[in-house]
């Protein structure tokens, strides 16, 4: 068989579809801390992901991340699309975390000055002053915080920085399947997630980039429809209604 | 359909802000209406508003002290309240409430004091069992116009910080669009200040005391403030429908799909047109605009709060969030009652608000 | 008056706010006790590491509090190799990740020469290592360990009290178990009840009548689930020791349809051999009826590969599934993309491509003409099929369907050996007279037209292998198929087109979707097109399993496979999967004239069928069972329609006396018990592991107690599990093979079997020594960093000074792995090292040499597209018509739950499973996400919740698997005195299973299966849904 009924045959049957590169990201690197010694950030190739919740479920384990409660999550979507008149049915996987954003709406809005950003980028939570009184989670434009109920305070994705000042890597990036989930340090020269985004320039994507947060997380492969709020149908799992 | 798009997983979020939080706007939106609705007969000399001004402090009295608690109950940590105090962060309004709220309801009181002082002395002159109490709280008895003006500045000054901060509170989140309207401090405000003359009307019934030409008096304020409240509401949907400010444009979408959203618009828009006509047609009746007042108050606060946390910041649809029974919900909501119920007769006990006529009162 | 009013109302007032504020209230006090102190300031409740590495320098600091140790999970059938983390201080698992030495785990992995403490630094962040380097465990992985510590655990030996299935137990001691299970007696005061003891009758027949089926003893059954590294243990109590021929595990109800598929092309339906793309380097694959990454096994190597390979490498698949799975990343655009097909009509889709094939030349014959090994290679191939050999074709010869072999043209061959495997086959040589195939020298011809060759002195028609799949692919046009299994017939054309524009380097595969009333010849439609592109052992094609390092032969350090006294079991097993024409009753009804219909079905060319197992007990067909051990296995959860044709008569002891359970918890199945024997838990038990398939190296994975097993102990201190019982219970009987002086070493000393290390660790030795070299010594450290000190001195006690350190090496690296770089032959780079050798059957002559035991019709053996049909051949529509039945229910594993995994934290994440209809029928039938509706089917009817989405093929009803709990903490049972909780969250959504079909077609008990493979169906059931 010829090269070209080869080449044919793939393009008829499987359609390659039309880059969308709108919205793409910048890392930020200007909202360095002066004197920082790293600059966290996670990259996620979600062409890589395939929704197996490793990195939920490890970090329910690693983080005592009580029942109902998320730090992290992969939402998954069933998306019907008419491209050039043509139905296209497909799944979409969107692992979510905190951004730990270089501009965090989730900083100013605390009365007791309890979250903030680390020198090295994380943004964490002061338990030993958090008052619990839940304004940061209503100013975060990501749903990535929440109140957890066992200790009364704000709580959210760390980084897993006790993990990092280990040496070690998160634990959802370590255990994550697909191998979607990239980490490391923006300030290395020499890192791999330094590698891979110049690599991917045109197609990383934040999400919400309007929001001005300027994320830490970046995506390869983020679809348009699923930067900000999704515009379809809700799942049907509701948070048990905390006292309910 | 371009792209339908169905959620199978997605993280849920419950809601953050309880309903003690509702309780809270309420009871302090409340006390400051009525606060302000004390300034005519009591600050200002006014006298065909004193009758109704004497009970709007009561009323500003009883909301204001009740308030903190339900605040308190919305921390997940409130033993921690200090905290507010120790490391005040200046970037966040809520810190700066925690300044705001006790100079308001310090000036309250001592707004309040010299206003009853003389009456306290007269109790006192009476004599009795409480006689000594009554002497020690009048204090002399004197009544000075210009120390009540002038506790009066100092806690209306309270009173607007309290109004700004609570409205700038809610505006600043720019994660929420429904929140995030300049307009939301204006609403929240116009809806006290008539939710605050409804409390006035049902207290009028409530104490006995009802007279019809302050009813009359109050259904007109009522009357404007309806009509305030309608304009902002017009504004509001204005700057979304015509795409004049982009925070409205994205609230109004995130709500306009929705049946249960547009049913609760419809209801308030209702609500207020029924209030609106009730007080201009049947103004010497104040129960039923009053009842309407309050609960128009209320219900945009739990639509803005409650119904706003429902709608996720990256999800699709909406959380349906249901009133739980225990403390973060209707035992909480009970409980609040309660601390009001007994407040009220605590300072009712204690003075009688119902009868201005043989009161010193200005 | 108004004052006490007043003062009442104050009061109450006062009473609601005490109540409501009670919870300020405790908070705040919470505060003055110092309750709300976190235990790290900004990290949660996260524990500390388990060792540090330095990112200069790699130095690496263990926690001394903590211990990481290589062993298996048992999350899934996977079995990966992961990294358990345990806080010593407790013995609680903290948390599971991969081990890097693991292909299941790690792509690619560590060579196992590496130090266990290298392997730490080389999954941290030192250097970046850890991101290429990351070793995984799965969301199920990562939940299910905390089973471990599980309120619904059983921990002790328990008797039911009551009924069976009442839901409460007394705790008994071991020693008492042991006892009245082997001795019998009047056991729960319902009558005398036979012990094990009497019920070994080894010599007296089930049946004088009928021989065939053995003695007594086969009326004992051991009933397992997968292999889990241990079943060597139970199949030599049950089978060699005990004498029973009745040991089956779950395959009849996992992916059975699809195995025997496969087992006719590898031409072994008894084993089936099978094969999965080399994901690595395959550059197009379909998966039909698997769904990769969403379940397939291996899930997770196939996921991870499936994910590197479409977005680093060249990797493009289709996956032909009625529903969109995770399997779809639309991130991945078009190297990924789903093709909607009608349940059970997979084998329209396999034909219609073979038939465009065929007319387009797209078939490699070249490849396909080689009638042997040697041929083929000379011709650069690394594998040959059948397609050119002969088979009679005659209509109504006895050798009908069968190939032609050397005895039948007069070869002398010994009787015994006729039609084994020295009795050669034939290909059409050039002078048109039979050519032993095995001689050929090169290609054989796959057309002949209207061949014959002299049989017992006269012509009888034959045909080549090819012949036969090709008119079985022609009998219909493509529109036809197209119309059929829903696939439009440009996609059928265009996948054709595609898979055959790669070369070598694309395969198709699949397994669960397959088990739909006509899985076999779907499946073996599937395996063939593989033959078609002769892709088979091809660097990027069809790749062999590299099998494992057997710890259970006769090795070379312990012979486990044999022992003094051994019994070699006989009979006919449960699941009647011989040929029907050897049974009595065949006999007597030929005698009778009418040999057909059986009075139900036989399998002759099926593996053990566990669906056959209790609905036969049941009827007495072939016999009664008298006593049923299941170890760690569901049937009555796993098993379509089991349930309902099951009933009562399972809680009855009357239809089977004994019922004993060797798990950890308690399951649908056996809540029926009479006896539940605690088991050990993942990381708790001993056990060598084979992957199922997909790893083209070889691998074993050795599982060990990385902690404290949490079972109670017997009088001499083991802990109880199946290894301390059927050890009890052998010595209880005086069974051979167990006890003293039970397993001899390679020099014939003779060691004891008293306890599960005297097995594993000496299978251990088995693994270390195989092969060419054995592995090297376990250092101090290695010992050290990888816990394996916890079993240090067990080993020393149990092995050769010699030995020891060779079997604490396996565990120090959880296994025993070739090297990832041999994947591929050294001397031809482009084949894989693990070849399957022996022929590829395009025609299976066992399966077109058998007949239908209800019709007595002969079945064809090639693949060929049949529609789903009950075991007399009649299709299920003709039954259940479409009017009555408009849709078809299929199953489909959950992303993220087995079925086992229901009281963990994946419910958080999706807490139940709704039905999803596609939206066209839900427009039509004005229904929306979130509705209540009864999904009914002929074998029964339920309430759930449907999901709308496009995402599944129209006029299909999709349940996800593992929900629809009974038990597994879904009812709370009473232990003795110990209620266990309540939670009905873990009985929320549906099992499809209760709604599965009996088989219309013959009488008595029954569930769906297909009719060659006796797999269950679980697939294409029809169904109806209506508004609750
Ligand atoms: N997440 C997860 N992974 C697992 C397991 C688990 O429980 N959960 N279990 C493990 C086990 S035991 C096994 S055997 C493997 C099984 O792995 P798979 O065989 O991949 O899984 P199944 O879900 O049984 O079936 C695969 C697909 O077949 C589809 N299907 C149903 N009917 C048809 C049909 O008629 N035609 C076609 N073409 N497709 C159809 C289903 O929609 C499903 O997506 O998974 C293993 N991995
Ligand atoms: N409708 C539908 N039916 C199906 C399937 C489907 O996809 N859809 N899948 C089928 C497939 S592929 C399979 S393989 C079968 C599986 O079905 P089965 O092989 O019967 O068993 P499982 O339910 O996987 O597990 C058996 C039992 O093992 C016990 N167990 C759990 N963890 C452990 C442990 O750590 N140690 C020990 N010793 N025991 C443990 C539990 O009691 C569990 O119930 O189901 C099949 N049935
Ligand atoms: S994602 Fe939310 S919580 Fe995280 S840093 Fe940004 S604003 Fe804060
Ligand atoms: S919940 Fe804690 S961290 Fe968040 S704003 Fe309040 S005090 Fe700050
Ligand atoms: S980085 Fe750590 S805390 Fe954040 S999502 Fe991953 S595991 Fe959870
Ligand atoms: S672990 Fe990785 S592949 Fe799995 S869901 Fe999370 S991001 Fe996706
Ligand atoms: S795939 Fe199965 S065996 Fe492997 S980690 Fe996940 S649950 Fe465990
Ligand atoms: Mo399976």
């Amino acid at each position: 068989m010829n090269e070209d009924t080869c080449s044919a045959a793939r393009r008829s049957f499987l359609k390659a579809l039309p880059v969308v590169t709108a919205g793409a990201a910048v890392p930020s690197l200007g909202a360095q801390a002066p004197g920082a010694r790293h600059h966290w950030a996670m990259l996620v190739d979600i062409r890589r992901c395939i929704g197996c919740q490793a990195c939920t479920v490890s970090c329910f384990m690693e983080n005592a991340v009580p029942e109902d409660n998320f730090r992290t999550i992969v939402s998954t979507y069933a998306v019907e699309q008419l491209r050039e008149g043509k139905k296209e049915i497909g799944t979409f996987m969107l692992p979510r975390l905190c951004n730990h954003c270089s501009n965090p709406p989730c900083v100013p809005v605390c009365p007791v000055g309890a979250t903030f950003k680390q020198p090295d980028g994380e943004v964490v939570v002061n338990a030993e002053r958090c008052v619990g009184c839940a304004y940061c989670v209503q100013a975060c434009p990501y749903d990535a915080r929440f109140i957890n109920h066992e200790t009364g305070k704000a709580d959210k994705c760390t980084f897993c920085t006790h993990r990092l000042q280990a040496g070690l890597l998160p634990a959802c990036v370590e255990t994550c399947v697909g191998g979607a989930r990239l980490f490391g340090d923006l300030n290395d020269p020499h890192s791999e997630i330094n590698r891979l985004m110049a690599l991917h320039k045109d197609e990383l994507k934040t999400l919400k980039p309007e929001a001005g947060t300027h994320p830490n997380v970046f995506y390869i492969g983020l679809e348009d429809e699923f930067v900000g709020r999704i515009d379809g149908e809700a799942n049907l799992w509701r948070p048990t209604a905390h006292g309910a | 359909m371009q792209t339908h798009i169905v959620e199978v997983i997605n993280m849920p979020r419950e809601v953050a802000w309880l309903p003690w939080a509702v309780q809270y706007f309420f009871l302090i939106g409340l006390s400051v209406g009525a606060f302000l609705l004390s300034l005519p007969g009591l600050a200002f000399g006014r006298s065909k508003w004193r009758n109704a001004s004497r009970l709007a402090l009561l009323g500003a009295l009883v909301c204001g002290l009740t308030a903190p608690v339900a605040l308190l109950s919305d921390l997940h940590q409130p033993g921690r309240f200090y905290h507010f105090y120790l490391y005040m962060n200046a970037t966040s309004w809520m810190a700066w409430g925690s300044f705001f709220i006790p100079l308001y309801l310090g000036g309250l009181m001592l707004y309040a004091w010299l206003v009853t002082r003389p009456d306290f002395q007269r109790l006192a002159d009476r004599g009795g069992r409480w006689a000594p109490l009554y002497r020690r709280v009048a204090y002399g008895g004197l009544s000075s116009t210009g120390a009540i003006r002038a506790a009066a500045g100092l806690t209306g000054l309270g009173a607007t910080l309290v109004a700004l901060y609570t409205g700038m509170e809610v505006m600043v989140v720019a994660a929420r669009p429904l929140w995030n309207s300049p307009l939301v401090p204006l609403q929240l405000l116009v809806t006290a200040v008539a939710g605050a003359i409804g409390l006035v009307l049902v207290l009028e019934r409530a104490m006995g005391i009802v007279r019809v030409a302050d009813t009359r008096l109050l259904n007109q304020a009522l009357a404007a403030s309806q009509f305030a409240a309608l304009a902002v509401g017009a504004i509001w949907l204005a700057l979304g429908l015509f795409e004049l400010s982009p925070s409205h444009v994205r609230a109004l979408a995130e709500v306009s799909g929705s049946p249960e959203w547009r049913l609760t618009a419809a209801w308030a828009a209702a609500a207020t047109l029924l209030t609106l006509a009730l007080a201009l047609l049947r103004s010497g009746h104040g129960l039923l605009t009053g009842l309407l007042a309050m609960h128009s108050a209320w219900m945009m606060r739990w639509t803005l709060f409650i119904g706003g946390q429902e709608i996720p910041k990256v999800g699709a649809g909406f959380h349906a969030y249901h009133l739980p029974l225990g403390q973060d919900g209707w035992l909480g909501l009970f409980g609040t009652a309660g601390l009001w119920v007994f407040v009220f007769i605590a300072l009712t006990s204690l003075f009688p608000w119902g009868d201005a006529r043989d009161s010193q009162m200005t | 008056m108004e004052n006490v009013r007043r003062k009442i109302i104050a009061a109450g007032g006062l009473t609601a706010f005490a109540a409501g504020f009670s919870q300020t209230a405790y908070r705040m006090w919470d505060k003055v006790l110092g309750k709300d102190a976190p235990p790290s300031r900004f990290y949660g409740d996260a524990p500390a590491p388990e060792f540090k590495v330095d990112t200069l320098t790699g130095e690496l600091a263990l926690n001394p509090d903590q211990q990481v140790s290589y062993t298996g999970c048992l999350g899934c059938t996977t079995q990966c190799g992961v990294r358990v983390r345990i806080d010593k201080r407790t013995g609680k698992v903290l948390r599971v990740s991969g081990n890097p030495y693991n292909p299941l785990s790690a792509n690619p992995e560590l060579p196992q020469g590496v130090s266990v403490r290298e392997s730490f630094v080389a999954l941290s962040r030192f250097g970046d290592k850890g991101l290429d380097g990351r070793a995984t465990a799965c969301g199920r992985g990562n939940a299910v360990i905390s089973q471990i510590d599980s309120p619904f655990r059983v921990l002790s030996p328990m008797k039911r009290v009551g009924p069976r299935n009442s839901g409460k137990w007394e705790p008994i001691s071991f020693e008492q178990l042991v006892k009245e299970i082997v001795e019998g007696g009047d056991l729960f005061g319902e009558g005398h009840v036979d012990g094990l003891r009497a019920l070994r009758s080894l010599e007296t027949p089930i049946d004088p009548n009928a021989p065939e089926l053995g003695p007594q003893v086969n009326q004992v059954a051991l009933m397992t689930s997968v292999n889990d590294g241990r079943d060597s243990i139970a199949r030599r109590f049950i089978q060699q020791a005990y004498g029973s021929i009745n040991f089956v595990r779950h395959g009849s109800y996992c992916g059975g349809a699809w195995r025997s598929g496969s087992g006719a092309v590898f031409g072994d339906l008894k084993k089936m051999p099978h094969g999965r793309p080399d994901l690595e380097n395959v550059e197009f694959a379909i998966f039909i009826g698997t769904a990769p990454g969403n379940a397939g096994n291996p899930f997770k190597r196939t996921g991870a590969l499936l994910a590197k390979e479409r977005a680093l490498g060249k990797l493009e698949y289709v996956v032909v599934d009625p529903l969109l799975s995770n399997a779809d990343n639309r991130a991945s655009r078009d190297r990924g993309r789903w093709i909607p097909i009608r349940p059970g009509t997979d084998g329209a889709l396999m034909m219609g491509m073979m038939r465009w094939m065929i007319e387009n030349r797209r078939v490699n014959t070249t490849y396909l003409a080689n009638p042997n090994l040697k041929a083929a290679e000379a011709a650069g191939e690394p594998s040959f099929t059948n397609a050119s050999w002969l088979l009679v074709s005659e209509p109504g010869h006895p050798r009908e369907g069968r190939f032609v072999r050397g005895s039948d043209l007069g070869m002398a061959i010994a009787p015994e050996l006729r039609y084994k495997d020295d009795d050669p086959y034939f290909v059409m040589g050039a002078d048109g007279q039979p050519l032993q195939a095995d001689l050929a020298s090169g290609t054989a011809p796959l057309e002949l037209i209207d061949a014959s060759i002299e049989l017992d002195g006269r012509p009888v028609a034959v045909q080549t292998a090819y012949m036969q799949l090709k008119a079985n692919a022609m009998r219909m046009e493509i529109a036809q198929y197209a119309a059929d299994c829903g696939v439009p017939a440009d996609t059928i054309v265009a996948l054709a087109d595609k898979f055959t524009s790669h070369g070598r380097r694309a395969a198709i595969t699949g397994h669960g979707g397959m088990m739909s009333g006509s899985g076999f010849y779907n499946a073996f439609g599937v395996v063939a097109l593989n033959l078609l592109i002769g892709n088979v052992n091809w660097k990027g094609g069809l790749a062999i399993n590299g099998g494992t390092f057997r710890h259970d032969g006769d090795g070379p350090r312990y012979r486990l496979a044999s022992f003094e006294g051994q019994i070699k079991p006989g009979g006919i097993p449960l699941g009647r999967n011989v040929p029907y024409e050897k049974t009595s009753e065949f006999a007597f009804k030929k005698a009778a004239g009418k040999p057909f219909p059986a009075q139900a079905p036989w399998f002759p060319n099926a593996p053990g069928l566990t669906t056959q197992w209790l609905t036969g007990a049941m009827e007495g067909y072939p016999y009664r069972l008298k006593a049923l051990i299941m170890w760690s296995v569901n049937p009555m959860y796993g098993i379509p329609g089991l349930r309902a044709q099951l009933g009562e008569d399972f809680a009855d002891p009357r239809k089977l006396p004994l019922i004993v359970s060797v798990d950890p918890l308690i399951n649908e199945s056996n809540a029926y018990a009479d006896y539940i024997v605690p088991d050990s838990m993942l990381y708790e038990s001993w056990g060598w592991t084979a992957p199922w398939n997909g790893v083209p190296t070889r691998m074993t994975t050795a599982r060990w107690p990385v902690i404290e097993p949490r079972m109670d102990k017997t009088a001499d201190g083991q802990r109880i599990g199946i290894e301390a019982f059927l050890i009890a219970v052998s010595k209880s009987i005086g069974l051979p093979g167990f006890g003293a002086n039970a397993i001899a070493d390679a020099e014939g000393k003779l060691h004891a079997l008293d306890c599960a290390e005297d097995w594993f660790l000496r299978g251990g030795a088995n693994v270390a020594y195989q092969g060419k070299a054995p592995v090297p010594d376990a250092s101090d450290e290695d010992i050290e960093a990888s816990g394996v000190s916890r079993i240090r001195e067990r080993l020393e006690n149990t092995l050769s000074p010699d030995e020891w350190r060779k079997v604490a090496f396996l565990y120090t690296r959880g296994g025993r792995y070739q090297a990832h770089a041999q994947a591929q032959d050294a001397e031809h780079p482009e084949w894989m090292s693990w070849r399957f050798k022996d022929a590829l059957h395009i025609y299976n002559d066992n399966v077109g040499g058998a007949r239908n035991s209800l019709t007595g019709k002969r079945f064809n053996g090639s693949p060929i597209w049949l529609e789903p049909a009950f075991a007399d051949g009649t299709s299920m529509r003709s039954h259940y018509p479409e009017n009555a039945w408009p849709m078809l229910a299929i199953s489909f594993k959950s992303p993220l739950q087995n079925s086992y995994s229901i009281a963990t934290r994946l419910r958080n994440i999706h807490p139940e499973n709704p039905v999803i209809i596609n939206t066209a029928d839900a427009l039509g039938m004005d229904l929306h996400t979130g509705q209540a509706v009864w999904l009914e089917t002929p074998g029964g009817k339920r309430r759930c919740t449907v999901l709308v989405s496009p995402g599944v093929m129209p006029g299909v009803i999709a349940v996800e698997h593992g929900y629809g709990h009974r038990e597994l903490g879904a009812r709370a049972h009473l232990i003795g005195e110990r209620q266990q909780p309540q939670k009905q969250q873990l009985a929320a959504g549906i099992n499809i299973n209760d709604l599965g079909l009996a088989d219309p077609t013959y009488p008595g008990r029954s569930v769906w299966v297909d009719t060659v493979s006796g797999a269950s169906v679980r697939n294409g059931l029809p169904a109806r849904l209506s508004l609750a």
